[in-house]
């Protein structure tokens, strides 16, 4: 990188050799209108808004795609770019329908607020009235080829950020389609729903199917926090308008994923279905009878008083309310673990964050799905595969990741892989509780060059393993206290003890066992820190209030602890 | 100086348009200090004087030859023409038919209908035939202003008259330049 001087507008610009005639303005306090453009994505070039007059070349250039380079002359806004913008917005309306008096996009749409900047009051080409699809096969959102302005953001962020390949163009010129793999509807396609197409998309031609017309960008309150579905620990932007959940959307810039987000964290907890505990809840004549907290925290104080008494948590919560349960069992002389399982430990090789996956040139998963839980680790991987990294999978069933893996290979030949691995300059193993330990001792020559990436299968590993938690199974005791937040249980889980108390946020098998339930939050309602798989410890912002009687479980196990000192 | 010549009619069009413009609430009373609206829908007279007019409004769009028929007369009549509306800009809303043939459409509308009971499409020499699909004033007649919006709010239109008014061609840019409303 090397400084290099233009000339904007007249204006002495200074920028760094490598940035485009774009990046350069934008540097300068100068604004160039853009469709295609996405700063999160590769520059395309396709939408010819961005033209800039260059002196000395013959034609208009699109600034997006231009190298600068020193001793430039540029002007960004004169009458002939103006004009050709127009030009431009007027062939784009004219094309397909781009109506916005029915559009859920209206007032937020880029093509509209470009059209409204460039005065387009009406345009003059005939439009040919050809019937698009609407393909409503996704669950989670809709896409609207009638909307679509080609700019192929949704392409590249399919291509680039999620590397899932689903998207692509098919047919040329007027005739050409955004098609999800071989020309598929999107729901029968290999698309996974992360929804990062969505977020880019700069029109209506991508409709969420639960934000839609559920108010405009004026209208909605922005939240950041951070996702609670996995360890991973995305940043998110919550929309909400009054009291209503609209929509998540990804954070540029932001550790560990840069805006991707998956399934698990964009959409499905929108649509949650499992029934709220909403009021505290104790056992009257065999059934569970809505109580006060004082009622019911009397209750839970008296079977804990000189009782025997095993806590379990899932790892679903805040790290206070983790040290509050921890420090409670202590405080009772109690024991207490943790419901999930955790990765084995190698005993050889060096921690590696999330990010690491990516500049790795060989990757080995063993033990662990990461396309199915922890996803973004799983795009991660795809995405450096792209790049050129090898992917071998060890495994001794059905992987995910196997498709795009140079070698699959069962545990007992994962020596192959360590022969493989042998030369790689970064070798980062993904591995969870899967790992067999003969893979342990197969990858063990490998040593230190291996970064390991341990996906813990609970959302809050970190936060429990920070106070001294450590996988138990329920076993006899008077009492247990479990922590389950969101948490779904397994049917098989038996609580063997003779007093239930469980801190849930939804109705289960386990709350039906239970002798009183206390309500939690969800994790839009919370406030505290988890930490990530990365050890970073990140906030989470309360985006609307809980229930009136719904109470954080590290509130309520101090004032358990109180009543019980 | 007398007062300025207006004429509007409204076309293929919900009549959204026409009520916005009287939106305009009170300034309705300096707007015909200046000018005589001689024809309206509504008014009592319909059509344009033959005389012609300084200014012709129409709003909605070309979806029948009777509309097409009143376009032509009031480009004809009036000195300059203003496209008022989306539908009348570009068709608007009802170029949704513009998918379907006019048959289908006719069929969809009369008999096929969930709450038709024996259904019929009219037939009278007096109704006008659909045109094939539905298009904007601009595509039948020149237009001199177009002013979009669905509807346009009362500013955009005030602000539209009022350059006319004082021997401006108005420029639609900034809050007055809007295709749908309240924010869109």
């Amino acid at each position: 990188m090397s400084e290099i001087h233009l000339k904007i507008n007249g204006q002495e610009v200074t920028a760094q050799s490598g940035q485009t005639v774009l990046e350069a303005a934008k540097g300068a306090g100068v604004e160039i209108p853009v469709l295609c453009h996405h700063p999160a994505l590769s520059n395309w070039g396709a939408c010819r808004m961005c033209v800039v007059e260059v002196e000395g070349m013959r034609t208009l250039q699109t600034a997006c795609t231009l190298p600068a380079a020193d001793g430039m002359v540029i002007k960004t806004h004169t009458e002939q770019t103006f004009n050709i913008r127009k030009f431009v917005l007027e062939l784009l309306f004219s094309e397909r329908n781009h109506y916005c008096m029915y559009c859920q996009m209206s007032g937020d749409c880029e093509l509209q607020a470009q059209a409204y900047n460039h005065g387009l009051d009406h345009w003059t080409y005939p439009r040919p009235y050809e019937k698009q699809e609407v393909d409503a096969t996704r669950k989670y959102f809709i896409m609207d080829h009638n909307r679509c302005i080609l700019c192929t953001r949704c392409v590249r962020a399919c291509t680039e950020i999620a590397a899932n390949h689903t998207l692509g163009l098919r047919n040329r010129g007027a005739e050409t389609m955004i098609s999800a793999d071989l020309n598929v509807p999107f729901g029968e396609s290999s698309c996974v729903e992360c929804g990062t197409c969505l977020q880019v998309c700069p029109t209506g031609a991508l409709i969420d199917a639960r934000s839609a017309y559920g108010g405009r960008e004026k209208d909605v309150t922005h939240t950041q926090t951070t996702c609670m579905q996995c360890s991973v620990g995305c940043d998110l932007d919550v929309v909400t308008r009054y009291k209503r959940l609209l929509r998540v959307d990804g954070v540029w810039d932001s550790e560990p994923s840069g805006g991707l987000l998956c399934v698990d964290g964009r959409f499905a907890p929108l649509y949650e279905t499992r029934k709220r505990v909403v009021k505290p809840l104790v056992r009257k004549d065999g059934k569970l009878t809505e109580a006060s907290w004082e009622e019911a925290l009397g209750l839970v104080a008296n079977a804990l008083k000189g009782s025997t008494c095993q806590g379990l948590a899932a790892c679903a919560t805040t790290n206070e309310a983790l040290a509050a349960f921890a420090g409670l069992m202590t405080q009772l002389g109690g024991q207490a673990g943790r419901l999930e399982p955790v990765a084995p430990t190698l005993g050889y090789g060096v921690p590696a964050k999330v990010a690491d996956v990516l500049d790795a040139d060989f990757i080995i998963v063993a033990g662990a799905q990461p396309l199915d839980y922890q996803r973004v680790v799983g795009y991660f991987i795809h995405r450096a595969a792209d790049q050129g990294a090898t992917v071998a999978v060890i495994s001794d069933s059905e992987n995910a990741l196997s498709k795009r893996a140079a070698l699959t290979v069962a545990s007992a030949q994962a020596g192959i892989v360590a022969k493989a691995a042998a030369d790689a300059r970064k070798i980062v193993l993904v591995y969870s509780v899967g790992l067999k330990p003969e893979v342990i001792a197969a990858l063990k020559p490998l040593g230190d060059k291996v970064s390991f990436l341990a996906l813990d299968p609970a959302r809050n590993g970190k936060g429990a393993e920070a106070v001294g938690l450590k996988p138990q199974s329920p076993v006899k005791t008077d009492v247990a206290y479990i922590l389950l937040g969101e948490q779904p249980v397994a049917d098989a889980l038996h609580v063997p003890a003779g007093f239930k108390v469980v801190q849930a946020a939804y109705h289960s098998t386990l709350t039906e066992q239970a002798d009183v339930v206390l309500p939690t939050p969800l994790w839009y309602e919370r406030t505290g820190h988890v930490t990530t798989l990365d050890g970073v410890i990140k906030p989470l912002q309360a985006v609307l209030p809980a229930p009136a009687d719904v109470r954080d479980e590290s509130v309520v196990l101090e004032q358990l602890a109180a009543l019980l000192r | 100086m007398g007062k300025i010549k207006v004429a509007t009619q409204w076309l293929e069009a919900c009549a959204g348009c026409h009520m916005s413009f009287l939106d305009i609430d009170e300034r309705i009373v300096e707007f015909f200090k200046h000018v005589e609206l001689t024809s309206s829908p509504i008014t009592d007279l319909k059509h344009p004087p033959e005389e012609g007019v300084d200014v012709g409004i129409l709003t909605g769009g070309i979806g029948n030859e009777d509309e097409l028929h009143e376009a032509q007369e009031m480009r004809e009549r009036a000195k300059l023409l203003i496209a008022m509306g989306d539908c009348a800009v570009f068709g608007g809303i009802c170029t949704m038919r513009n998918f379907f043939p006019t048959a289908e459409v006719l069929r969809r509308g009369y008999i096929e209908t969930e709450s038709t009971v024996d259904g019929q499409i009219p037939q009278h020499e007096d109704l006008a035939p659909l045109t094939d699909k539905v298009s904007g004033v601009g595509d039948v007649v020149p237009v001199d202003i177009y002013l979009p919006g669905c509807p346009p709010t009362a500013d955009a239109i005030w602000y539209v008259l009022t350059e006319l008014l004082e021997g401006r061609m108005p420029k639609l840019e900034g809050k007055v330049l809007k295709y749908g409303m309240d924010g869109g």
